[in-house]
């Protein structure tokens, strides 16, 4: 079998003979490690070794693709993209970064990742130890788990482009299951990066997100003043984000075609698209176009679109480094680096007294499903807890809330100071609560 | 191919540390697909997926390590990694192996005779009949995907299995939109065969008008109410529900930890007596159909609930040994990049006798859901959620109006046994399913059932 550099190579040398302006190599490896413990034992273990090579040409002024785990056969891989780029009537401009310098990043670094296998393995038991030591109701764990990895990704082409990038990557996750009488209920958290060694934290907020749902029942359906705990419209926020993809505004798949320069959201909101954010940082995106931050939404007036380089031609503008892939198999499409809501003034507190009587919601799910980042309307199960005169009162659940993303956004009254960010999926999203308008609950 | 003597030799060095069965997985898959937006082909994509994963089982213990190199040398260093889970000494010796079983594609027209000019047409047609539909359609996203998945497994209890599943499936979006409004439908029929999928069973321009219609239909419905009503769903996606508040609950990997609200149930009353349930992966050419599991067993047809009463689980070889319990032929996997676990085929609700009119005729005022999107579930508590594509309010037994935006939550162990109708013609239809092993195929289905009364979300308002 050929080596990497063998292999790429050729499929460089064979895409240029057989016609292609350009061709360009996206390639992603990574080693990682995974432990799993359950009553002071190890119930998953594993270890990953993997490596794939996604080729991309430019052929007649059109992209193809083709992807492979085994290299061996370049022509064969050629030929596939190539074929798959003849197959393109999209006539859009499609061009590919050149050589570039990148900005200076500073990642943290991450000891974590360095540790031994025993030491990981340590960590998982004392997790799930410390745990079942917080607190008496805490019957079980649903889950406890510590992994770490090391992914490097490069991207180079015929054009000169270069661009290599490692990350450290580890978390914990650990959800309790408690027991109070004949009820159980089970709340995760994660936490990313080298602090998760202090783990103390997500142990408290584990278990106060599960007795938070005991005793809990559906409250009448109507109208309720809702305030979105951070965590919850973090979720919210990140499953309408391919709303600001300007992919999708220019294939008529987003509401905010054509509201550039307007308002969509109430002045309480500010979005930024930060790839320099200190906890996540990145120097380029899957295309390897050097990193900059981009004024999404400025005092609820909609500033710029998320551009890779397909659309940014099209529309005649910079692209804004939000090139995305989905796995180093899949082709580049849109990705936020560090997307999130500004935070305000008023702590979660507060915002609680500014609510008065309403509901705060602490949970959504089926976002998958129960949302349509098309028409923005969503319909979605939900918990948290009633408030009356801003002092909460019992526990909610088996709810639905329904309203429509932007009108949502146009109805904020006041955002938190507590701006907390997701896992860094195919895009890291930040939001703080979020005290909004009236919202539709369907109940008892 | 692979040599007998490697086999050999990975199968014993995972058992080196004391295991008690070892499992070499390995997985070459080929995927094509093509995405075409508005009648253009925006991305054709081809994927070459090869890898492999060693298991090491000690007890009720499980160690896996995988790679995508596969030459011996990757191979030993897997199973290296996942002995190395365990401190003990050896104890076991791989047997040879002495039971092969073979697998064989059920595609008529391999996907290696088909060529994107074919692909391309078909998406095509079914734009074009999305598109003809009305001219409230505004934009039509054709995505199409064939796939071509070989499995082999080979175990220290000499087993070999062989697996080749054809796979093919096309989904057409429609957006509809006027005044600054936009609504959706989709229509994504997918099947366990070769190209023969697109003469044989799918009429590739009805999926685009059935997609064009939902949008349309959604375009001009009111918003749904909100409230505790009685709900009809029909056939085919709706069986979405039982898949949801049911057998998620019935799979060994939250059953096995006592993290279900069904454990414990066997041969107890967890559903209407009108209810039958049943899995089954040996349906030759559908979604969810293999010959053998990724843990090289014999697919089978489980009959999960019979007359209300809870007859199995869903079982893999890890879930057996917590449970005591025959595996069931439900070992399942994305791919070589994860372990197996306990996962679901083809799930369906058996027909039963009830009359399709008269259940709407009958409800008095509440939800008709023709067609259904996806949800999910809580295993732990049952509390599930689904969203409805395609919903009609009837009043006194009538379809009133057509309805959007709603959704339907509840518990899965109240919501079986509010199930007061089912009627006599099933259908099945396709989704994917994430959970612990990763995104697999699976069919869900029914017949048109009814339940009594379950949560209705909708932004509508109060009823």
């Amino acid at each position: 079998m050929m080596t990497y550099e063998q292999f790429k190579d050729a499929c460089f040398r064979c895409a240029l003979e057989n016609g292609c302006e350009s061709a360009e190599v996206y390639t992603a490896s990574s080693d990682g490690f995974s432990v799993n413990v359950l009553n002071a034992e190890i119930i998953k273990y594993a270890v990953e070794r993997s490596k794939g090579l996604n080729l991309r040409v430019l052929f007649d002024g059109k992209t193809g693709y083709a992807y492979t785990e085994v290299f061996e056969d370049p022509e064969s891989l050629v030929a596939h993209a190539i074929d798959n780029a003849k197959a393109i009537e999209n006539t859009d401009e499609s061009p590919m970064q050149g050589a570039c310098e990148y900005p200076e990043i500073t990642k943290k670094p991450n000891p974590v990742v360095d540790l031994s296998e025993e030491e990981k393995i340590d960590l998982a038991l004392a997790m799930e130890r410390d745990t079942l030591a917080a607190d008496a109701r805490v019957n079980r764990m649903g889950y406890c788990s510590v992994d770490t990895g090391v992914i490097e990704t490069h991207i180079s082409n015929t054009l000169g482009l270069n661009a290599d990038s490692t990350e450290r990557v580890s978390y914990a996750v650990l959800a309790p299951i408690l027991r109070d009488g004949e009820e159980e209920h089970e709340s995760y958290s994660f936490k990313f990066g080298p602090e998760m060694t202090e783990y103390a934290g997500i142990i408290k907020e584990s278990i106060e997100n599960a007795l938070m749902q005991f005793n809990a029942s559906a409250v009448d359906s109507g109208e309720y003043r809702i305030l979105l705990r951070n965590d919850a419209a973090g979720d919210l926020l990140s499953a309408f984000s391919s709303m600001f993809f300007a992919e999708r505004v220019q294939k008529g798949l987003s509401l905010l075609g054509g509201k550039l320069g307007q308002p969509i959201a109430s002045e309480a909101v500010t979005i930024v698209d930060d790839p320099f954010e200190a906890d996540n940082p990145r120097a380029f995106d899957a295309e390897g176009v050097p990193s900059v931050l981009t004024s999404v939404v400025e005092k609820g007036v909609l500033k710029s679109y998320l551009y890779n380089l397909k659309s940014a031609r099209k529309d005649g503008v910079a692209s804004t480094s939000n090139a995305g892939r989905m796995g180093p198999a899949g082709a580049v499409t849109t990705a936020p680096s560090n997307f999130y809501i500004g935070k305000g003034e008023k702590s979660f507190d507060e915002l609680r007294t500014a609510l008065g009587n309403g509901l705060i919601i602490t949970e959504l799910s089926g976002l998958h499903a129960g949302l349509n980042p098309i028409s923005g309307d969503f319909s979605l199960i939900a918990k948290g807890q009633l408030a009356e005169n801003g002092e909460i009162v019992r526990s909610v659940d088996q709810i639905t809330v329904a309203g429509n993303f932007l009108a949502l956004m146009q109805g904020i009254e006041a955002v938190g100071s507590d701006l907390r960010f997701g896992p860094p999926m195919s895009g890291r999203i930040g939001c703080p609560s979020l005290l909004i308008g009236k919202l539709v609950v369907s109940g008892k | 191919m692979i040599k007998s003597s490697i086999v050999d030799a990975v199968l014993n060095e995972a058992l080196k540390t004391g295991g008690d069965f070892s499992e070499l997985y390995l997985q070459d898959t080929e995927t094509n697909t093509v995405t075409m937006i508005d009648g253009k082909v925006e991305n054709a994509n081809y994927q070459r997926k090869v890898g492999a994963g060693v298991r090491v089982l000690k007890g009720t213990r499980s160690a896996y390590a995988y790679s995508a190199d596969t030459d011996e040398a990757a191979l030993l260093a897997c199973a290296k990694a996942a002995a190395s889970a365990l401190k003990g000494t050896k104890e076991f010796e791989a047997k040879k192996i002495c039971v092969d079983r073979i697998g064989t594609s059920w595609a008529k027209i391999p996907f290696s005779e088909i060529d994107n000019a074919k692909r391309i047409e078909l998406m095509r047609k079914g734009t074009n009949a999305a598109k003809a539909y009305s001219d409230e359609i505004t934009q039509v996203v054709a995505n199409y995907m064939d796939c071509d998945h070989r499995t082999r497994v080979y175990n220290s209890e000499g087993v070999h299995a062989e697996d080749r599943r054809p796979r093919v499936r096309t989904a057409i979006q429609a957006v509809a939109m006027a005044n600054g409004e936009a609504q959706t439908g989709s229509s994504s029929p997918g099947y366990g065969m070769g190209f023969e999928a697109y003469t044989d069973k799918i009429d590739i321009e009805n999926v685009g008008k059935e997609a064009a219609k939902t949008a349309v239909t959604m375009l001009h419905a009111p918003e749904c109410p909100a409230g505790t009503v009685p709900v009809v769903i029909d056939g085919g996606f709706g069986g979405v529900i039982l898949h949801e508040a049911c057998v998620h609950g019935l799979e060994a990997t939250s059953v096995g930890r006592g993290n279900s609200v069904f454990c414990g149930k066997l041969n107890q009353q967890i559903a209407s007596p009108v209810v039958n349930a049943v899995d089954d992966g040996t349906l030759p050419g559908e979604w969810g159909s293999m010959h053998y599991d990724d843990e090289g067993n014999p697919a089978q047809r489980n009959l999960l609930i019979e007359n209300g009463i809870l007859k199995s689980y869903l079982v893999d070889i890890l879930g057996s040994r917590l449970m005591n319990h025959p595996v069931t032929g439900s070992g399942r996997r994305q791919d070589y990049t994860y372990a197996p676990t306990s996962r679901m085929t083809n799930t369906f609700f058996a027909p039963g006798k009830d009359d399709e009119e008269e259940m709407l005729r009958t409800m008095g005022d509440g939800l008709f859901a023709a067609k259904m999107g996806g949800g999910s579930v809580n295993p732990l508590t049952g509390e599930f959620n689904f969203a409805v594509g395609e919903g009609y309010w009837v009043k006194d037994g009538k379809i009133l109006c057509p309805v959007r935006g709603a959704t339907l939550i509840g518990k899965g162990a109240e919501v079986l046994m509010k199930i007061d109708r089912i009627g006599k013609n099933m259908w099945m239809a396709p989704g994917m399913c994430g959970s612990q092993s990763g995104s697999i195929p699976t069919n869900v289905g029914q017949p048109r059932i009814r339940v009594s009364e379950i949560v209705v979300g909708g932004k509508g308002g109060a009823l």
